[in-house]
């Protein structure tokens, strides 16, 4: 169907005038010539409209003229067909040239939407600015990601995408000088102000004459590959750190071993040999070491290793792997320890683990492991005699089973006890082993820390305790018979002395009743039966003091009073010798029993009278040393010999037991001066040289001591 | 005027001894009685009213301790000299403890024996 339009309408009206024009003037005025002109007027139009359709207006014209011009100018001239010809020609050029132009519009046109399909879907920002940097080109990628839409921005300056807008006149100027721009990476700032980077590419735009006219710049937003870079380095930058401050050794060696990285406490140890040839600066060889893994390594695989250096005697453990370059070759990367630290400690760990083994296997001590549950769970040699089981056969069992029905309970919370840490001693208890037979232990339960389980350790005192028994007895029968020994003693001393009363006393009867020489011999029947009552009463005093029956009667006393006095009782003994008695004594008073004070002095200068050969000195030193008295009774007799020295206050002890022995005693007196003196808080002893005499000291505290209840 | 003495001794020469020193004494002591044990001194005692009595304390039937403590119960004012081989101070104690008035340690002598009698006297006197 023929779309009836305008420019079909126009030309048909002028085409429609055309003939009538023609009708009226040939037919009314018999005009021929001129008029055809205005035929070109519809063909013209129609050709550059319509193509050559034109030539159908031109035709029906042509007609129109022949026909009218016939009928008016008869015959018809060769002007009239010539006419016509020239305008179907006219129609047929101007038709021809309108379509040829039409065709070139068209493909035109093809190609401008193309490019414009092109611009629009692009994934990178196509804009074009011209040379006063005013934008006159923005795609849909651009608004994307700068935040712009194109009428925002189009006839409008670039400068502002730019963080420092001198960079759109520095892009501007290298692409003039370059003719392009190659992958440039800046930051540009969205509408938003925030940066975004980008990676772009330029051309530069020019006219027909080659005149520059602009530039199109193509952009891709690289922020997300920016970014990524940036913790690719960063993380390359934290695994440099990581192996410089590591406290391992950390190399690359190249396959050829050449050394290509070396951490900070490489080369702290060795200086800084990246570039040197491992063997050579590491182990000072000439050819790669026998142990290197290199080759293994770089076939691919990561081993692990301990070698033991003799040369420095020192262990390292050793992880090496293969590296890959980024020019694809393979390297390896050694990580190494030094572990002889801890080689050494696992070495003393095990020496130590042994040692206890042997001393928990071997004690004799039985020792078990009780578990939470009150299970065995270890036991030693010991355990098992002990128990008569094997040690096989206790794992499992309950230790309470060992435990004697009367005693569990007691046990039961000792343990408790022990495993709150109370009650720091053991405990006894019987212990029951497989034949029901009853042992006697002494058991220590110590927790292990950390843990839920305890020792125990059972010390079988079954013997022991049988000996302790039997000790206790002989013991009580001891102490019995003492008693009875001294009970006995204590009789047969009084028992002893009365006979003395009959001999003494009928010789005091008898004396005054006789002549000289019979009185002389009545006097020494009772000087001997008064020496026979001394010694008694020694000895009895002795037993008395063993019997705990001697006690003191404390009193100040003045000691030069007190030793006046026994010197005064004994001078005339001395006098028969012609011996010289001195007293240094200071005047003071100290708390002692008069009696016992008066023994004391009393036996040590009778024996120094006694031992004193005639003519003789004795002295009597009293020193006040400030806490205590010392008194000594020095003597120029014979002296004791060094080794009877230490013995001579013990009881019973004699310096000479042979019958030639110089008579005079049992020695008892000493042992009561001792036990005299240490009854008072003092200390008694004597020094001596052979031939120049013995000093005897005691020592007195000059404040009441407490007594010691025993 | 003569102290009446009573001896308690149960050894035989014990008891002539004594008798012996006493009455060698020219005008001075007077011997009543003698006795072997303490239930016999008790008896004498009572009977006899001596000014002094020297007592033994190993004696059978009756110790002398007991017999100074019966003796004291009848006259508290009974002057008593005990005269043994038990000397040490546990006996003398427990003689003094029940009422003894003296105590003389055999053996002894004549002047011994004379001496403590006269301090005694001398001290009931008083």
């Amino acid at each position: 169907m023929v779309r009836i339009t305008l420019k079909g309408l126009l030309i048909l009206s002028f085409t429609l005038a055309c003939a009538l024009l023609a009708f009226y003037l040939n037919v009314f005025r018999g005009e021929t010539r001129v008029y055809p002109h205005l035929f070109y007027i519809p063909i013209i139009l129609a050709g550059m409209w319509y193509g050559k359709k034109a030539l159908y207006v031109a035709l029906f014209l042509s007609a129109i003229y022949i026909f009218v011009t016939y009928y008016s100018l008869t015959p018809l001239s060769v002007d009239v067909f010539e006419r016509s010809a020239i305008q179907l020609v006219v129609a047929y050029i101007i038709g021809l040239i309108s379509e040829k132009r039409a065709q070139v519009d068209i493909e035109l046109k093809e190609t401008k939407d193309y490019l414009d399909d092109v611009i629009k879907s692009s994934a990178d920002a196509i804009v074009v600015v011209d040379m006063e940097g005013i934008v006159r080109s923005w795609n849909k990628a651009a608004e994307d990601y700068m935040g712009y839409t194109a009428a925002e921005v189009l006839g409008k300056s670039n400068r502002r995408f730019f963080a420092d807008p001198d960079e759109a006149d520095e892009i501007m100027s290298r692409v003039l000088r370059d003719g392009e721009l190659k992958n440039y990476r800046t930051q540009v700032l969205r509408k938003d102000k925030k940066p975004v980077h980008i990676s772009m590419s330029a051309a530069l735009l020019r006219d027909k004459n080659g005149i520059p006219i602009g530039t199109v710049r193509v952009s891709r937003d690289i922020t997300k590959e920016v970014e990524l870079e940036r913790k690719i380095k960063e993380e390359r930058d934290n695994l440099n750190l990581i192996f410089e401050n590591m406290v391992d050794g950390v190399y690359i060696v190249s396959r050829d071993y050449t050394v290509e990285f070396m951490n900070k406490v490489l080369i702290d140890a060795f200086g800084d040999q990246v570039g040197g040839i491992c063997y050579e600066v590491f182990h000072n060889r000439k050819e790669p070491c026998p142990q290197c893994k290199n080759p293994e390594v770089l076939s691919g695989k990561t081993i692990r290793w301990e070698w033991q250096s003799r040369r420095k005697n020192r262990t390292y453990d050793l992880i090496e792997t293969p590296l890959k370059n980024s020019d694809g070759s393979l390297s390896k990367l050694t990580i190494f320890r030094d572990i002889t630290a801890r080689k050494r400690i696992e070495e003393e760990l095990k020496e130590a683990k042994e040692y206890y083994r042997v001393i928990f296997e071997y004690t004799l001590t039985a020792l078990c492991v009780i578990e939470d549950d009150k299970t065995i769970s270890f036991a030693n040699r010991e355990f098992e005699s002990l128990s008569g089981y094997s040690r096989e056969e206790l794992v499992g069992k309950k230790w309470t089973d060992f435990i004697a029905e009367e005693d569990l309970q007691k046990v039961q919370n000792y343990c408790e006890e022990r495993r709150k840490g109370e009650t720091a001693s053991c405990k006894s208890f019987k212990f029951l082993s497989r034949t029901g037979e009853i042992r006697y232990v002494n058991a220590w339960i110590e927790p292990i820390p950390g843990t839920k389980r305890c020792i125990a350790s059972l010390l079988n005192i079954t013997e022991l305790k049988r000996k302790k028994d039997k000790l206790r007895d002989t013991c009580k029968r001891l102490a019995e018979l003492d008693k009875m020994k001294r009970e006995f003693l204590s009789v047969a001393y009084h028992e002893m002395r009365s006979p003395l009363a009959p001999i003494i006393g009928y010789a005091s009867l008898l004396e005054p009743k006789l002549a000289d020489r019979e009185r002389r011999y009545i006097a020494i029947i009772e000087q001997s039966a008064r020496e026979l009552e001394e010694r008694i009463n020694h000895m009895l005093e002795l037993a008395r003091i063993d019997g705990k029956k001697v006690e003191l009667t404390l009193g100040e006393l003045a000691v030069r009073e007190v030793v006046e006095k026994v010197v005064r009782k004994l001078e005339p003994a001395a006098e028969a010798k012609n011996q010289v008695i001195s007293m240094f004594i200071p005047e003071l008073t100290i708390p002692a029993d008069e009696q016992k004070l008066h023994t004391i002095l009393t036996n040590l200068l009778s024996n120094a009278i006694r031992y004193t050969p005639e003519g003789g000195r004795i002295d009597i030193i009293v020193e006040d040393r400030g806490a205590d008295i010392r008194a000594c009774i020095a003597d120029t007799g014979p002296g004791i010999p060094a080794e009877h020295l230490p013995k001579i206050f013990e009881r019973f002890y004699m310096v000479d037991t042979s019958l030639t022995r110089k008579s005079g005693g049992l020695g008892l007196g000493l042992s009561i001066v001792k036990e005299y003196v240490k009854m008072h808080g003092g200390r008694v002893w004597a020094t001596s040289e052979l031939g120049r005499g013995s000093q005897f000291f005691f020592t007195l505290p000059k404040r009441e001591i407490m007594k010691r209840s025993e | 005027m003569k102290k009446k003495v009573l001896i308690v001794e149960d050894a035989p020469y014990m008891r002539e001894m004594l008798v012996e020193m006493l009455e060698g004494q020219v005008g001075e002591y007077e011997v009543v009685g003698i006795a072997v044990n303490g239930k016999e001194a008790v008896e004498k005692y009572k009977a006899l009213k001596p000014d002094i009595v020297t007592m033994d304390l190993v004696m059978e039937v009756m110790d002398g301790i007991q017999a100074i403590e019966e003796i004291k119960k009848y006259d508290k004012n009974a002057l008593i000299l005990v005269i043994s081989a038990l000397g040490t101070p546990e006996y003398r104690d427990a003689a003094m403890r029940v009422g003894a008035d003296g105590y003389l340690w055999k053996p002894f002598t004549v002047k011994n024996l004379i001496d403590v009698l006269t301090k005694l006297l001398e001290h009931q006197k008083q």
